[in-house]
């Protein structure tokens, strides 16, 4: 009796299911409950389901937390999480906001984390940046066409909008073809004039470094 | 030794076998059988048949219930059934109605 008397303060909030227990039918309850034996049938707590590794569950599971370093065969529904451990043996599906599984687990089974949220959070990203990604694409494919026939510099292509003004585009050009210096000396060539300049510019500025 | 508890929140509809000591504080409905210890602890309802080798109840039970060693009714039990054992012990302050027989020879 004595046995039992500490097992029963220790165990005020915990339910054990030794190894060689087998309990089979419905099981409820509001406390957590620790299987080390078997439970085949209905499972429904209000707290946390340990399954050890000499645990067997087989049944329908509806707990807030479940971990299971056991075996499990059947569904599990957790209001908040389950766990697989590295021991962990499941087949069923799973259906709870917070689902764990850990390296050396084995599940076989659906895993449903409810909440539209993820597939929301890809659809809507997914439709901004299409027409985010067209308009920019069109605009500036529009815009370089005019600026090129009008002011005709090739090497400006790279650099539409410093294009334009093609004139007074000569310092903007500089610090950005500084930048690139060696990928934009090849182009210059065909343009003798501002070659030239951009050429004596390009020398200036190396000498200033 | 005692392994297993049902806790005083869980509530078992079903059967309950093993070959461990098992301590009830919550509600059992069905059928138990060990080979070893039942422990019915005072918060505990069980409404079930009882097959183990010893029972020590201090809570209540509606059942029938066989051991093949010894069944203890502590005080402030309440047991509604049929109790078969060779060793029938009843405390002052238990309740109980039911048929009793010790007429088991060592099973």
């Amino acid at each position: 009796m004595a046995a039992t008397k500490e097992f029963g303060a220790t165990g005020a909030e915990t339910t054990v299911i030794g190894p060689s227990i087998l309990i089979s039918g419905k099981l409820s309850g509001d406390e957590d409950l620790t299987v080390r034996g078997r439970v085949e049938g209905e499972l429904s707590l209000t707290r946390t389901l340990i399954v050890e590794p000499s645990g067997i569950v087989k049944a329908n599971v509806s707990v807030r937390n479940a971990i299971v370093s056991g075996v499990v065969v059947g569904n599990i529904t957790a209001s908040e999480s389950v766990e697989l451990t590295r021991e962990g043996r499941m087949v069923g599906d799973i259906r709870s906001p917070r689902v764990i599984i850990v390296d050396g687990a084995s599940f076989r089974g659906r895993v449903d984390m409810g909440n539209a949220e993820p597939r929301a959070a890809n659809e809507r990203p997914a439709s901004q940046t299409r027409p985010a990604l067209t308009r920019p694409v069109v605009r500036p494919a529009a815009a370089p066409p005019r600026p090129v026939v009008a002011a005709r510099p090739a090497a400006a292509k790279p650099l539409p909008p410093a294009a334009r003004p093609v004139v007074s585009a000569a310092p903007r050009v500089e610090p950005k073809s500084g930048g690139d210096a060696k990928p934009q000396p090849p182009p210059p060539p065909p343009q003798p004039v501002l070659v030239g300049e951009a050429g004596k510019k390009k020398v200036l500025v190396k000498k200033k470094k | 030794m005692a392994n297993t508890i049902i806790g005083s929140s869980i509530i078992i509809d079903g059967e309950i076998s093993g070959d461990e000591d098992l301590v009830i504080q919550g509600t059992v409905k069905g059928k138990i059988s060990l080979k070893e210890s039942l422990y019915v602890e005072a918060s505990a309802v069980v409404e079930a048949d009882i097959e183990v080798q010893n029972v020590e109840i201090t809570g209540r039970v509606t059942g029938n219930i066989a051991a093949t060693d010894k069944v203890e009714l502590k005080a402030d039990c309440r047991v509604v059934g049929d109790v078969r054992a060779p060793r029938i012990l009843i405390a002052d302050g238990a309740s109980f109605k039911g048929n009793v027989d010790m007429d088991v020879k060592d099973r």
